[in-house]
């Protein structure tokens, strides 16, 4: 038993060689990316507010000064409206199409509806939000010509302050769906998970039962993953706003790291800047720990 | 039995219908449309097609001209030196990176893959403002190494994820008898991994190269007039140009264009790593 350990301890042992080869490149990255980020956190205590830089220590100034902001407040809000609307619809209809494919009769409709709901993971969101702001543009635009051309009054989509978040999730959800569909699919691939509905199809189950009773609760690890990049995602969204909206009208689209830029690289408040920057950091990394637990877990198992 | 099937086969169908109607709808307009001439826009309704068709739009976006001054073309040129040189080195530093993780187990390794883990998805905006400090002190950020350091800080992570986990799947047996015949760690990364995992460097390299082709945050705040990526000049264009919506069409379609053809020819690679990123390869 012992000897096996130190064996197994040195065979894993690595020459100075494989150290600089495989280790050293990936640990640089690593050390620059989190020296940025603790270069971030730093700034963020500062009063750094022109071009040029002052790196005294002030404390948490301006994190007091943003959460008494009354933009702060409205980008809090639609950032949640973008994580409860990006990612609730976006997986339910996921799950929807997934079962859909999984039951379809005709053989080819699989592949061509994969092609066609992926292709957006290929386009960004500068190509995307351009063509959707076309489509929702209120005079001429494709959705109006057509609802005005069916009987019924015109959409101000995206130039109405009280709905213009909701309408720029949906070309969220339209990008990100077919990605969705993908990573459901594959979870719904396991022999265990085939057994068991075939199973419940002999006992007389129906399909809609079949779904919500054996697949839903057997693929949450797949959908702990989906929900977990969908949700970051949507907290980083930032290309949809600043191509279509611009945050506006007025703030009704701001969003954290819209702010986060302006403040930025438009208005100069670094410091402001960097402490949306770690607010933004800190939101990110509360989401992502159930996913690197479980990827821990997978990866060294 | 018989009438469930029939059910199913109407749900299906409608389904397909809107699917169809909403997916080809958008590729439709930016096709038809960046077809059309700037009268055509004007005066026509946006759903027809054109007609005639006028070919000299997508001139005209690629050289520019007195009208249009956001010409694609030398900004494709940048995106595409960016992009293929980010693909390249990130693919073979996240081969390195991702061997050792996927073959080491020890409580190092373990803190590192956490920290890995963390900046598979960090926010850029956690990092931009010392980055572009960085890149503008160093002058980078006149060339290109400046988006490509900084889209390399940001991506050998994740390519070393996504590389790690095609390596977990290779059986360890393989090396071992490497090692029998006397190959060093590196010898067997090289000749004996390294050839058998081509695959997963196409997928890998097809999941970062449009990712960095599409990103937009970093190339924004940090693109030099001579680095501008495509999707920087195409969001400069729709804040000018606001009328030739013939020729924003036109220049969403050359920008897209690469990365799509890399999709519609190696769609299945693409979609390996994207399963990959879900811890699913």
């Amino acid at each position: 038993m012992f000897f096996e350990r130190f064996q197994r301890s040195k065979r894993d042992r690595l020459s100075l060689t494989d150290i600089l080869v495989f280790v050293v490149p990936l640990l640089f990255f690593l050390i620059i990316l989190y020296s940025t980020l603790a270069w971030t956190v730093y700034v963020s205590f500062t009063d750094w507010k022109t071009i040029a830089p002052n790196y005294v220590f002030t404390g948490p100034k301006w994190y007091e000064s943003i959460f008494h902001q009354h933009r702060f407040w409205i980008d809090v809000q639609n950032n949640l409206k973008w994580l409860i609307l990006g990612v609730v619809p976006t997986v339910t209809l996921a799950i929807f199409l997934a079962y859909l494919l999984e039951l379809s009769p005709f053989p080819a409709v699989e592949s061509y509806t994969r092609t066609l709901i992926l292709y957006p993971v290929a386009m960004s969101f500068i190509v995307t939000g351009t063509i959707w702001s076309w489509m929702y543009e209120p005079t001429r635009g494709v959705f109006n010509t057509i609802l005005q051309g069916a009987g019924f009054e015109g959409l101000r989509f995206a130039t109405n302050p009280n709905t213009a978040t909701y309408w720029l999730i949906l070309i969220f959800i339209w990008q990100y769906l077919g990605f969705s569909v993908i990573i459901t699919q594959s979870s719904f691939r396991t022999a265990e998970l085939q057994e068991m509905i075939e199973a419940a199809t002999v006992d007389g189950a129906s399909k809609l039962r079949i779904l919500f009773s054996v697949i839903i609760p057997n693929i949450r690890s797949g959908l702990l993953i989906l929900i977990s990049l969908l949700l970051i995602s949507s907290l980083k969204v930032f290309d949809i706003i600043y191509i279509v909206t611009f945050g506006g009208p007025g703030l009704s689209t701001d969003v954290l790291a819209f702010n986060m830029w302006i403040s930025s690289f438009q208005q100069h408040l670094i410091s402001q800047g960097a402490a949306l920057g770690v607010i933004i950091f800190a939101l990110a990394f509360i989401i992502i720990i159930p996913y690197t637990i479980y990827a821990l877990r997978r990866w060294f198992e | 039995m018989k009438t469930k099937n029939l059910n199913l086969k109407i749900i299906v169908f409608i389904v397909l219908l809107l699917l169809s109607l909403a997916y080809l709808l958008p590729i439709y307009l930016m096709v038809a449309n960046s077809l059309k001439s700037i009268q055509q826009i004007t005066t026509g309704n946006y759903l027809f097609p054109p007609s005639p068709p006028v070919f000299s739009n997508y001139i005209e976006v690629l050289f520019g001209s007195n009208r249009f001054r956001s010409e694609m073309m030398p900004r494709l040129l940048n995106s595409v030196i960016i992009s293929f040189t980010v693909t390249a080195l990130c693919a073979f530093f996240g081969g390195l990176g991702g061997f050792y993780l996927a073959r080491t187990k020890t409580t190092f390794v373990r803190i590192l893959f956490v920290l890995v883990g963390i900046a598979l998805y960090l926010p850029y905006q956690a990092v931009i403002i010392p980055i572009v400090i960085i890149m503008a002190k160093t002058k980078l950020a006149l060339s290109y190494w400046g988006l490509i350091l900084a889209y390399l800080i940001l991506n050998v992570p994740l390519a070393s994820v996504l590389m790690g986990t095609f390596f977990l799947s290779i059986p360890r047996e393989l090396e071992e008898a490497a090692k029998v015949d006397g190959a060093s760690r590196v010898q067997t990364f090289f000749r004996i991994i390294t050839p058998i995992s081509l695959p997963a460097y196409a997928s890998v390299a097809i999941i970062i190269f449009t990712q960095v082709w599409n990103e937009f945050f970093m190339a924004l705040s940090l693109a030099s007039p001579k680095t501008q990526t495509v999707q920087v000049v195409m969001a400069e264009a729709k804040g000018t140009t606001l009328v030739l919506y013939n020729l924003q069409m036109a220049s969403a379609l050359i920008a897209v264009s690469v990365p799509l053809i890399f999709f519609l020819f190696l769609g299945r690679y693409f979609i390996r790593g994207i399963l990959a990123g879900a811890l699913k390869g």
